[in-house]
C-alpha cells in the first residue's frame, strides 16, 4: 500500500465538497457519494484509497500516517494539537468558535469583568487555553451536543460553540459575546508522507491550491 | 473478608519486551553499531541518572517538561532521569575528554525517559542509538553524518526511505529579518511548523513588515521538495542569515554528492521542529508507512560550551522502536528471534547427548538441551514455541548411530550421522523452507 495515497474524509457536508474539490483537480472520487456502507474504496488506476472516518478521529488517523491526508475542520485541529502538516485552508465549512450566553444575562454582562466562570463546551482545551491566556478561571463541563441547552437548564451560565448562521442560538435565547476563532476546513498531511511520497501529495497541494485561487 | 488479587500492572507507556521482540531491537542495534563502528566511532556508556540542574543545562523548554526529577536523599539536591543523551555526552566531553585532541567520534545506543500526555499510547522510554562528531565545524563532518544514516538504513534494508535536510539558521534568519517579536512571532513559528499558508498570510496582514520579509516570510510554508526549492530559495531569500544558511546548506550538499547519497534527501528549509540546542544543518529520516521519524539529528555548535567548553559538534540518534516497527515483519529480522538446536536424549546415560550439544555449539549452532523427561511430542512442541528451528533426537535405539533430525516448522525428519553434523547438510536442513 505504500505507493498508494490514502485520504481520511468525514462523512456528511465535507465529504460533498472534497469529492467536488478533488474533482476540479481531476481525482475522482464520486464513488464515495453512494450509499454504501464500506468504510474504505480504493481507486487502483490513480493508486489512491479514501477512508471514511468520524471528525474527530481524522487528526488521529493523519498523525500516525494511517492516512497520507485528511480533511478536518479547524476546530478539531485547535483542540486536538495533533502534530501534523495543515498546508491548506479549503476555504468551505466556515463558522466561527463563540463564547455565548442567554440574552437577559448578556444585558447586563462585562466581559472585562469576568474573574471564574463555568463553561459547558465541546472543546475543553481551547477553552481552557484561550481563557487562561486571559487569566480568567474557568471551569470547563464537557458535552458531546446539544451544547445550547446547557444554560437553559442552568448547567452552565456560559458556553463555547461552534456558530455558522446563529440561527440555533437565537433560537435558544442565546446572544455571541466573543469569538475565539474563526473555522474552516483545512487539509492536512502526514509528516512523514510529505517526505516519502513528496511529488505526489506536493502536486495535490498545489493543484488545490491553484483552484482555491481561481474560485 | 474478600481476597484480592495483588495489584502487579505496570506503569503506563513502559513496556516488558518478551525474548521475540528483545531478539529483533537487539538484531537492529547490533546493525546499527556496525555502522557506527566502520566509521571509527567509539562507544560511550553514560549514567541512568545525572543531577537535575546540570541536565537542565542542555536542555530545551520541551525536554525539560518532560523529565523526570526526584530527590537525592543523599545530597538533598534534584536528581533527573535523562531524557536526550546528547547533553550528557557534551558534559562528558567538557570535562572527561577536555584534553583530548580532537575530533572526538562517540557512539551511545541507551534508552531516555520522556513523560508523555497520557492516552497518546506512546511509550515513555525511548530507545536511542546514535554517535556524535565533536570538533569539527567543517560541513564535511554534517555530511558523514547524513551519509552515515543513509548507510545504516541501507544495511537495514530499507530501499524508498528519505532524509530531510533543513538548515535552522534559514527559518532564524528570516524571523529575525521580520522584525516579528513576542506574541506574532510565536504564531508565526507556530504556522511554519505547520506549513499553513493562510495563518502566515493572516499574520503578515496583521503585521508591518518590509515588501522583500513579506516575500521571504510567505514562502517559508513552502520550502520543502527536491534539490529545486534551493534554487527558490536563494531568488527568495536576501537577509545574510538565511543566505549564509543557503551556502552551507549547498557545500554539504556537494559532499553528499560524492558520497553518492543525494537520490535520498528531500529539503525543508521550514521546518522548525529541531531540538532547541541546534545551530545549523538538521535532518530527519523518514521510511514508507511510518508516520515518525525513524533518526534526527543535526548541528549544535553551542551544546558544550554550555558545560564550560566550547567545540562545533554534530550528531544523530535513531529511533531503535520505530525502527523495529517498520523493520519486524522482516525475514532476517524474524530470524534474529529463532534458535536452532533442541536435544532430546532416549537414553538414561547423558554423556553422549552432552558430548553433541559441545560439539553442535562448537560449530556455531545456537543448541539447548531438554532435560525435562517427557514425550518427544511435548518436546517439539516446546521447540516450536520457543522458536526452536529443529529437534535432534539423540540415542534412538530405531535408527542405531544415527541422530534423528525433526524440523518444528512442518516436521519434516533426517537422519544423520556424527560426520554428516560436521556437513553443510546439517546446515541445509535446518535452514530450507525458512523464508531466510
Amino acid at each position: 500500500m505504500s505507493d498508494y495515497i490514502t485520504i481520511a474524509i468525514p462523512k456528511g457536508r465535507i465529504l460533498e465538497e472534497s469529492v467536488d474539490l478533488f474533482g476540479r483537480i481531476g481525482i475522482n472520487c464520486r464513488e464515495l457519494l453512494s450509499d454504501s456502507r464500506k468504510l474504505i474504496f480504493e481507486n487502483s488506476a490513480e493508486k489512491m484509497r479514501y477512508m471514511i472516518v468520524r471528525a474527530t478521529d481524522v487528526p488521529t488517523y493523519v498523525e500516525y500516517g494511517s492516512a497520507d491526508l485528511g480533511i478536518v475542520g479547524k476546530d478539531t485541529l485547535m483542540e486536538q494539537g495533533k502534530d501534523v502538516y495543515e498546508p491548506l485552508d479549503l476555504k468551505f465549512g466556515y463558522c466561527r468558535m463563540m463564547v455565548a450566553e442567554p440574552a437577559n444575562l448578556a444585558k447586563n454582562d462585562d466581559p472585562s469583568g469576568w474573574s471564574h466562570i463555568r463553561i459547558a463546551t465541546k472543546y475543553p482545551h481551547v477553552t481552557e487555553s484561550y481563557f487562561a491566556a486571559k487569566g480568567i478561571q474557568v471551569e470547563i463541563i464537557k458535552l458531546y451536543g446539544s451544547i445550547e441547552l446547557a444554560p437553559l437548564v442552568g448547567l452552565s451560565e456560559r458556553i463555547v460553540d461552534l456558530v455558522s448562521t446563529g440561527e440555533t442560538m437565537r433560537q435558544n435565547g442565546l446572544v455571541e459575546v466573543e469569538t475565539i476563532a474563526e473555522i474552516t476546513t483545512r487539509l492536512i498531511v502526514n509528516r512523514a508522507s510529505l517526505k516519502t511520497k513528496q511529488e505526489r501529495i506536493s502536486a495535490i497541494i498545489q493543484g488545490l491550491e491553484q483552484v482555491l485561487q481561481s474560485a | 473478608m474478600s481476597i484480592t488479587k495483588p495489584d502487579i500492572s505496570l506503569p503506563r507507556g513502559v513496556s516488558d519486551f518478551m525474548p521475540d521482540a528483545a531478539a529483533k531491537i537487539g538484531y537492529i542495534e547490533h546493525k546499527i553499531r556496525r555502522v557506527f563502528e566502520l566509521w571509527g566511532f567509539r562507544r560511550v556508556i553514560t549514567p541512568k541518572l545525572e543531577y537535575e540542574d546540570v541536565m537542565a543545562i542542555g536542555l530545551g523548554d520541551e525536554l525539560k517538561g518532560k523529565t523526570y526529577r526526584f530527590d537525592d536523599r543523599q545530597t538533598g539536591r534534584l536528581l533527573a532521569f535523562p531524557p536526550d543523551i546528547t547533553p550528557q555526552i557534551a558534559r562528558i566531553v567538557a570535562t572527561r575528554l577536555a584534553d583530548w585532541p580532537l575530533p572526538h567520534r562517540i557512539s551511545y545506543s541507551g534508552r531516555v525517559l520522556r513523560q508523555t500526555e497520557i492516552q497518546t499510547g506512546r511509550s515513555r522510554e525511548i530507545f536511542q542509538s546514535g554517535v556524535e562528531l565533536i570538533g569539527l565545524d567543517s560541513p564535511e563532518a554534517d555530511a558523514e553524518m547524513i551519509a552515515m544514516a543513509i548507510e545504516a538504513l541501507q544495511g537495514l534494508g530499507f530501499e524508498n526511505f528519505k532524509i530531510d535536510l533543513g538548515q535552522v539558521e534559514f527559518c532564524r534568519g528570516v524571523m529575525a529579518a521580520s522584525g516579528l517579536s513576542g506574541q506574532s512571532l510565536r504564531d508565526l513559528h507556530m504556522a511554519v511548523a505547520r506549513k499553513d499558508s493562510s495563518a502566515v498570510e493572516r499574520i503578515i496582514a496583521d503585521n508591518d513588515l518590509s515588501e522583500t520579509s513579506r516575500r521571504e516570510v510567505l514562502a517559508l510554508p513552502r520550502l520543502f521538495g527536491n534539490r529545486d526549492i534551493l534554487d527558490t530559495a536563494r531568488q527568495i531569500a536576501s537577509n545574510v542569515r538565511s543566505r549564509a544558511a543557503l551556502d552551507n546548506l549547498q557545500n554539504v550538499l556537494d559532499i553528499l554528492d560524492i558520497h553518492g547519497v543525494s537520490e535520498f534527501l528531500t529539503f525543508d528549509l521550514g521546518e522548525t521542529r529541531g531540538l532547541e540546542y541546534h545551530t545549523g544543518i538538521t535532518f530527519e529520516g523518514f521510511v514508507p508507512g511510518l508516520g515518525e521519524p525513524v533518526c534526527s539529528g543535526g548541528r549544535y555548535d553551542n551544546l558544550t560550551a554550555r558545560y564550560g567548553h566550547p567545540a562545533a559538534a554534530t550528531g544523530f540518534t535513531f529511533n531503535v522502536l520505530s525502527l523495529l516497527q517498520a523493520l519486524e515483519r522482516r525475514p532476517d529480522v524474524e530470524a534474529s528471534t529463532t534458535r536452532d538446536f533442541l536435544l532430546f536424549n532416549c537414553k538414561e546415560d547423558r554423556r553422549e547427548v552432552l558430548e553433541v550439544a559441545r560439539l553442535l555449539r562448537s560449530l556455531g549452532y545456537s543448541t539447548a538441551r531438554d532435560i525435562i523427561h517427557r514425550e518427544e511430542r511435548a518436546s517439539l512442541e516446546y521447540a516450536k514455541r520457543l522458536n526452536i528451528r529443529c529437534m535432534l533426537v539423540v540415542g534412538d535405539e530405531t535408527v542405531l548411530g544415527n541422530y534423528r533430525a525433526v524440523r518444528t516448522h512442518d516436521s519434516k525428519t533426517k537422519n544423520f550421522n556424527s560426520d554428516m553434523l560436521m556437513s553443510d547438510e546439517l546446515k541445509n536442513f535446518i535452514q530450507e523452507g525458512q523464508g531466510d
